[in-house]
């Protein structure tokens, strides 16, 4: 008997102490070993791009230059019932406004990153060209922001583990072009406004040439988009709610089980059929801006159970609304910015009539300008441009009454605890979110 | 614990009749004419080369007996146990010395008229060491322990539960007082930095998994799967504090290791053992959080604006009433209930000459005090062993429950009760005059609880088996083979359902339905020798091999867009929002080996290593090897030592233990995750950076200890010192954003905790009372010690930073010093930025003029206690006995988090009521509380600032017992054993200067965010009424 344990024992012992090393090696069932992505997998990374673009920002990210645009107020208990309240309430560098589009432009900047050194790797081909158009071009549009909102910002291209500083701002948006001139190099023509193309890189590039004051560029190139017989201007009633258009010229799918975006879910109300959490109403000012006959009202605000609403976004908690990126309108108002009142007022009217509102006859520059930006302001309503337009044009601090470091965004006070080569904008430079 | 006293003379009785009694003709000398019992023992061991075994508590081995010089041995046992009532009988190399079966009769019939536990010494206490036992008096590490006393632990839901304030070093905080809720446990101070700074549980011999109870479908608190050990089966919980008992435990016990031996049948006929109770439950001191009514608040508010529009010239207009008539309305009073919770266990034990059994079942049904808040639980247990052979026995213990926990909005969910139900107008109601809700942004400022909890269904329900089954080998002698198998099965269901009424019910209903299955298989194998030589030595060596596997499978869909609130399977829903599913596993090997050297009772030396391989490092990596030692001298055990009635013994260990807990199954690894779709097209993106020089994290830890008994056991004091250093810290370390990430998975660091623990032990007894006292202390420091990187300071969160020389879990805030008085003691800097009197000073570090948080944030405090512990007295007279249990912290501190109540007309908040009456309104009339001003935050949420930092040192009466045991002559004539009724109070009352409810929360087991106190449900006070009945 005792010889039986002995043996037992032995061969447990045995298969114990053998065969277990090989279970120490566990992989997950959803992912594969990032060293093991090569170039056959460029398609799946493309897709990955495309989503990761789409979300890494957050709404925070993508609705900022409306936030902070002096157009929206914050409904509900907050007390913040001024845009002035509501931009000092939310731009300080420990703020998750701030903070939040920082970390997801750079988490998206590092894919996008990776995505183009992988397929700088592929072999020369028609596919390979498409690739990099979409790396490029999503590099150049978060770059965009994020030199928008920080101005001298690290520009980081490779996978740099090392402390980056900042580039300064005339480069940074320089860098921006370059991107971008890349991306209508390599990109394919329009297909699909779901899809970056060559139309959507150049018309990025006239929205950064107007933002670096290169007007007659950014007009001439808003000109190619006019033009492009793949494009027409449409109602708001079929581009915010749906409809086939000719206007979009790139927008985030925005699907709802690919990260959506839930834009609608901060501006409409929990009294709406399809309810929202409210966080964001527009002020009383900008529910009144639009006139009577302005055909866009309906699609810009609303009024829910007494609660003014932004109505771009209809579906709710519930739903998904695209992303708009860039549609055909933003390209009129550029080239009338671009070429100024002899040859922009015309574009303007244009665009004005399509809307159902009367020709403007500015006297002088100025007045076209202000023309040309109140026409961006009604627009342009809740898709991501005021806030910049009135930096860029100088016209923040006036509009709203608020300092001048409000015309950049602080570096968030975590980055410039952990990387040292970090400055702080020497507006923010020890300076705390209080009335200026 | 009559019965293992009586089991005990029962199985060696049973001995008895299978013993050859062969006379013994071997003969001994003696150097001396009397000696104590316990000297001779050891000449007759030391020159027979049998082994003496006998019962400390039966027989007296202190006394002195008179000797031959040399005699037979059988001759002389006989000669000096006469008079004691004893006999001895040879067995192999064993010579027992034992009571013969008369003997016994007088002694069973003696206990019959005394108090049970008196003889709880009567047996040598075997103290689990991991994977085996050990008598205590070999011991020579730290290793703690708590017996189950039924008498004051009814209410406790989970065996760390139980440990609360009753063993030095270990602590426990509470996370809220939601049935089911987590408790944070600490050992020794803060080992680790990430949440693996949690104990390892181990239930004879299973290590059981920790994980949340719950599928992670909730956006609330996380549950406490350790509430699937019935607290009422556990026999006895030791504690391994020092790394010399731990790292038998290797790598998973840098955090020391909970040892749970649960209970177990003994020989002899079924004994029955029900208990039933009743309780009720309440928060107490609600009235703290009082809130101004709309007098106070409206005056508050319009003082706001008034001070804003006349520091900015701006016309914001008052605010008024309008509601004037309506009454104050409670949301406090709609939402907290006093809930009424019902438990009942069963167990009935027993055995037979070759087997014992231990079967168990027990109900508990638990309201919370949030209304609509239930947890159900049942659970049932068996324990069985047998002897199959002489040279093989086996056995199977396993316990199965079913929870199912009907749960309110909790933790920092937007419709939390607590928090919100402060945070209405005094005049705001949940329904308007048609009878529907009111709701958020339309009619209330924030949700409208009621709606909230009426138009949800939300349950828990978990599925827990866990056990072990063993096969025992007797090869040859001292020589034996253990192989068990355990597992730990969890299937936990989350069901989230909003109705379309629901504000989270996206109008159209809403449903979350999340799964989740764990398990965790390990294979012990573990072989044993023990050996007593001639000369006095005896040693045991113990090998082993162990692997464990732990596999966790989740799967979530949120479906929406329901016919009606009748439907609530997502099969039915119109649409899929989110469809997730997981598979992960990670595994670990680890070889095993222990010896334990003991000279004659007086020297003892225990060496163990263990060497662990574990998949979340990469290989090579992966490996770490965790050796210890120590030792002990038992003074008192050497011939100088003259006073039989003292026991010292003096114990120093050295150990490595070390951690892999608390980050990813697959930390090491870069990957590319799939499931990064557009257009509904696969994509694949590179979201795991992982880090292959990822390695263990290991602690170092330094034990010197004494064990002294005064007065034959009245009085016992404990006392340990010592030193951890805990290495290469696993850590998610924060990363500049630019990275693409915000963290990795890193080694950053160490950290040094040293401490101090004190327990003392008092048993006194006068005619028919006798008083038991235990009092614990433990003083704990830590500073981290180094920081990778070279990183000066590293902020953990937006409370907590990191510096090597601070602690960890020191706060790093804002200083406030007090109240500008004037405006002229307002710096010209910040009166530019709208600072005026009545607004808080607060201190500008960097001398710049300005308050920002990256300049001038400092140490402030710290959420570690300086010392902790327990005081337990137990009284009894007769058949009553009464029981106090107090716990105590000192030196903690507590951020509260909430400032809803707190910012004075910055927004519309409804303002706490003492804090609206102390508030600025002219130079001198406070230095604590700042004006009211309407749009400025300043005061309340710019900063995290020490107004909001409070001390939260406490003394708890964590419970107060009365008992009544009717006499045991009635009992008997009505066929009973003991029938004991019973009162207690739980959480009876609490002395602390801390201002809000409760001292003792915490939001998060992660060690660098502790001490946030964000008002969840506190703990409720209890009172129960209960029977407990045996035959």
């Amino acid at each position: 008997m005792k010889k039986t344990g002995i043996i037992i024992t032995g061969i447990v012992l045995l298969l114990a102490a053998g065969g277990c090393d090989r279970y120490l090696n566990q992989y997950p069932h959803n992912a594969v070993p990032d060293d093991q992505v090569t170039y056959e997998h460029a398609q799946l990374l493309m897709n990955g791009i495309y989503n990761i673009a789409q979300y890494k920002p957050t709404f925070n990210g993508w609705a900022l230059f409306d936030i902070i645009g002096s157009d929206l107020i914050r409904p509900g208990a907050s007390g913040v019932n001024t845009p002035k309240l509501l931009v000092e309430m939310a731009i300080a560098p420990n703020q998750s406004i701030v903070t939040s589009p920082w970390n997801g432009f750079y988490a998206g900047m590092y894919q996008i990153n990776r995505y183009i050194s992988i397929i700088e790797g592929l072999p020369e081909s028609p596919d390979k060209n498409e690739y990099l158009g979409v790396g490029h071009f999503f590099r150049g549009l978060y770059y965009y922001n994020i030199v928008a909102r920080w101005r001298d910002v690290p520009i980081i291209t490779g996978n740099e583990t090392e402390e980056v500083g900042q580039t300064p701002e005339a480069q940074a948006w320089e860098f921006v072009v370059s991107e971008l001139r890349k991306a209508v190099e390599y990109s394919a023509d329009f297909t699909h406004k779901n899809l970056v193309s060559r139309q959507a890189a150049k018309a990025l590039l006239a929205r950064t040439y107007l933002a670096m004051g290169r007007k007659a560029e950014a007009a001439a190139l808003a000109e190619e988009l006019i033009t492009d017989p793949d494009f027409a201007l449409a109602d708001f009633e079929t581009i915010f709610r749906g409809g086939e258009n000719k206007e979009e010229i790139f927008t985030f799918a925005n699907l709802i089980h690919e990260g959506r975006v839930n834009m609608s879910s901060y501006y409409y109300t929990k009294e709406s059929p399809v309810g929202g959490s409210y966080t964001f109403c527009p002020t009383q000012e900008a529910m009144d801006m639009f006139g009577p006959s302005d055909k866009r009202k309906d699609i810009s605000v609303d009024v829910q159970s007494n609660n003014n609403v932004v109505n771009k976004y209809c579906s709710g908690d519930a739903g998904q609304d695209p992303l708009y990126m860039i549609r055909l309108a933003e390209m009129y108002l550029i080239s009338a910015e671009g070429q100024g009142l002899q040859g922009g007022l015309d574009r303007l009217n244009e665009l004005r009539k399509f809307r159902g509102l009367p020709a403007v006859s500015p006297a002088d520059e100025e007045e076209f300008l202000d023309a040309v930006l109140e026409e961006r302001r009604l627009e342009l309503f809740g898709e991501g441009f005021r806030w910049f337009d009135l930096v860029r044009t100088g016209r923040y601090e006036r509009k709203t009454g608020l300092g001048t470091k409000y015309t950049v965004l602080p570096i968030p006070a975590r980055e410039l605890t952990l990387n040292k080569k970090l400055k702080q904008h020497p507006l923010w430079d020890a300076a705390s979110a209080m009335y200026q | 614990m009559r019965p293992y006293l009586t089991a005990t003379l029962c199985i060696l009785a049973g001995m008895l009749s299978v013993l050859s009694l062969d006379a013994q003709e071997q003969t001994v000398t003696f150097p001396r004419e009397s000696m104590k019992l316990r000297k001779v023992f050891e000449h007759i061991e030391a020159q027979s080369g049998y082994t003496v075994a006998y019962n400390e508590g039966l027989l007296n081995v202190e006394e002195k007996v008179s000797l031959p010089e040399k005699g037979s041995l059988d001759a002389v046992m006989a000669s000096i146990l006469d008079g004691t009532g004893m006999q001895a009988i040879f067995q192999g190399r064993m010579i027992l010395i034992i009571m013969p079966v008369d003997a016994q009769k007088d002694l069973l019939d003696k206990m019959a008229k005394e108090e049970d536990d008196q003889f709880v010494n009567l047996l040598e206490e075997a103290i689990v060491v991991g994977y085996g036992t050990m008598p205590r008096r070999e011991i020579s590490s730290a290793i703690s322990t708590y017996r189950t006393d039924e008498r004051v632990e009814m209410t406790t839901q989970s065996p760390e539960g139980l440990l609360q304030g009753r063993i030095a070093g270990v602590y426990i905080t509470g996370s809220s007082g939601t049935p089911g809720s987590r408790n944070r446990v600490s050992i020794r101070g803060i080992g680790s930095l990430t949440a693996g700074n949690e104990p390892l549980y181990v239930v004879d011999g299973v290590p059981i998994s920790n994980t949340t109870g719950d599928a992670g479908g909730w956006g609330g608190e996380a549950l406490n799967s350790l509430t699937d050990i019935h607290p009422d089966d556990i026999e006895s919980i030791q504690v391994l504090k020092d790394a010399a008992s731990a790292a038998i435990y290797g790598s998973r016990a840098t955090n020391g290791v909970v040892l749970i031996t649960t209970k177990s049948g003994q020989k002899g006929r079924p004994r029955v053992s029900a208990d039933a109770s009743m309780s009720l439950a309440y928060i107490p001191s609600l009235d703290k959080l009082a809130v101004a009514d709309a007098d106070l608040y409206l005056e508050v508010q319009n003082e706001a604006i008034d001070n804003y529009n006349r520091q900015t010239g701006a016309s914001v207009a008052h605010m008024v009433n309008p509601y004037p008539d309506r009454e104050q309305f409670s949301w406090v009073d709609l939402m907290f209930r006093t809930a009424v919770t019902w438990k009942a266990n069963a167990s009935i034990s027993g055995g037979s000459d070759k087997s014992r059994y231990y079967i168990s079942a027990n109900a508990r049904q638990n309201e919370g005090v949030v209304i609509g808040n239930r947890m159900d639980k049942f659970g049932v247990r068996a324990n069985v062993a047998t002897d199959i052979k002489k040279w093989l026995s086996a056995g199977i213990n396993v316990s199965g429950t079913y929870t199912h926990n009907n749960r309110v909005p909790d933790g920092n969910m937007g419709t939390s009760i607590l928090t919100h139900s402060l945070e209405h107008r005094p005049w705001d109601t949940p329904f308007r005059p048609d009878g529907s809700y009111t709701i958020k942004d339309v009619d209330l400022l924030h949700y409208n609880l009621l709606q909230a909890i009426r138009e949800q269904k939300v349950y828990n329900r978990s599925y827990r088996m866990y056990g072990s089954g063993f096969l025992q080998f007797s090869i040859i002698d001292g020589l034996t083979f253990k192989t068990s198998v355990g597992g730990d099965f969890m299937y936990a269901e989350d069901h989230i359902y909003y109705s379309a009424k629901h504000m989270y019910g996206n109008s159209i209903g809403k449903l979350t339905d999340a799964r989740k299955a764990y398990t965790s298989i390990i294979v012990d194998n573990i072989l044993t020798y023990k050996h007593h030589a001639k000369c006095g030595l005896s040693f045991d060596v113990m090998l082993g091999h162990s692997f464990q596997k732990d596999a966790s499978s989740t799967a979530s869909q949120t479906g929406q867009g329901f016919p009606s609130e009748d439907f609530d399977v997502n099969s039915v829903a119109a649409e899929y929002l989110d469809v997730t599913t997981g598979l992960s596993s990670w595994a670990l090997q680890s070889f095993l080996l222990r010896s334990t050297l003991n000279y004659r009772g007086k020297y003892l030396l225990t060496l163990s290593a263990r060497a662990d391989g574990s998949s979340k490092f990469a290989p090579e990596h992966r490996y770490g090897f965790f050796p210890s030692v120590s030792a002990g001298w038992k003074i008192s055990e050497e011939d100088f030592w003259k006073d039989g009635r003292t026991d010292l013994k003096l114990r120093a260990s050295y150990g490595t233990t070390g951690n892999q807990g608390g980050i990813g199954s697959y930390a090491y690894q870069a990957l590319a995750n799939g499931g990064y779709n557009y257009l509904n097209e696969n994509g694949i993106a590179l979201m795991t950076q992982g880090n292959r020089d990822l390695k263990w994290e290991k602690a170092h830890q330094y034990d010197i200890g004494m064990d002294l008994s005064l007065f034959s056991n009245s009085f016992k004091v404990t006392v340990d010192i010592f030193q951890k250093d805990t290495k290469d810290l696993l850590y998610n370390k924060p990363t500049s954003a630019t990275t693409g990430f915000t963290m990795k998975t890193s080694n950053i660091g160490s950290i040094r905790n040293r401490g101090l623990e004190i327990t003392l032990g008092g048993d006194l007894s006068y005619s028919d009372f006798r008083w038991t006292g235990d009092f614990n202390i433990a003083f704990v420091k830590n500073r981290l010690t180094s920081l990778t990187d070279d990183d000066d300071i590293l902020t953990t969160d937006d409370y907590h930073a990191l510096k090597v020389g601070e602690e960890v879990g020191s706060f790093y805030l804002i200083k406030m010093l007090g109240i500008y008085q004037t405006d002229e003691e307002v710096p010209e800097t910040l009166y530019k930025e709208g600072v005026r009197a009545g607004d808080i000073r607060y201190e500008d570090v960097n001398r710049d003029g300005r308050i920002d948080t990256v300049n001038d944030s400092q140490f402030v405090g710290s959420a570690n206690p300086l010392f902790t512990g327990g005081f337990s007295n137990t009284f009894k007279w007769r058949g009553l006995d009464l029981n106090i249990f107090l716990t105590f912290s000192y030196g903690n501190q507590l951020y509260q988090t909430w400032t809803g109540g707190l910012r004075l007309g910055n927004g519309q908040w409804p303002a706490q009521r003492s804090e609206a009456l102390a508030r600025w309104t002219g130079p001198g009339t406070s230095n604590t509380v700042p004006r009211a001003i309407y749009g400025m935050m300043w005061n309340s949420t710019l900063f995290k600032t020490t107004r909001y930092l409070h001390d939260a040192s406490y003394l708890r009466c964590r419970s107060l017992s009365l008992g009544y045991s009717l006499p045991s002559g009635i009992m008997k004539k009505a066929g009973l054993e003991s029938l004991r009724v019973y009162l207690q109070a739980d959480n009876l009352f609490l002395i602390s200067p801390y201002r809000y409810i409760d001292p003792e929360v915490n939001t998060s087991l992660d060690a660098t965010r502790m001490g946030l106190d964000c008002m969840w449900t506190p703990q409720p006070r209890t009172f129960s009424l209960g029977m407990t009945l045996k035959f």
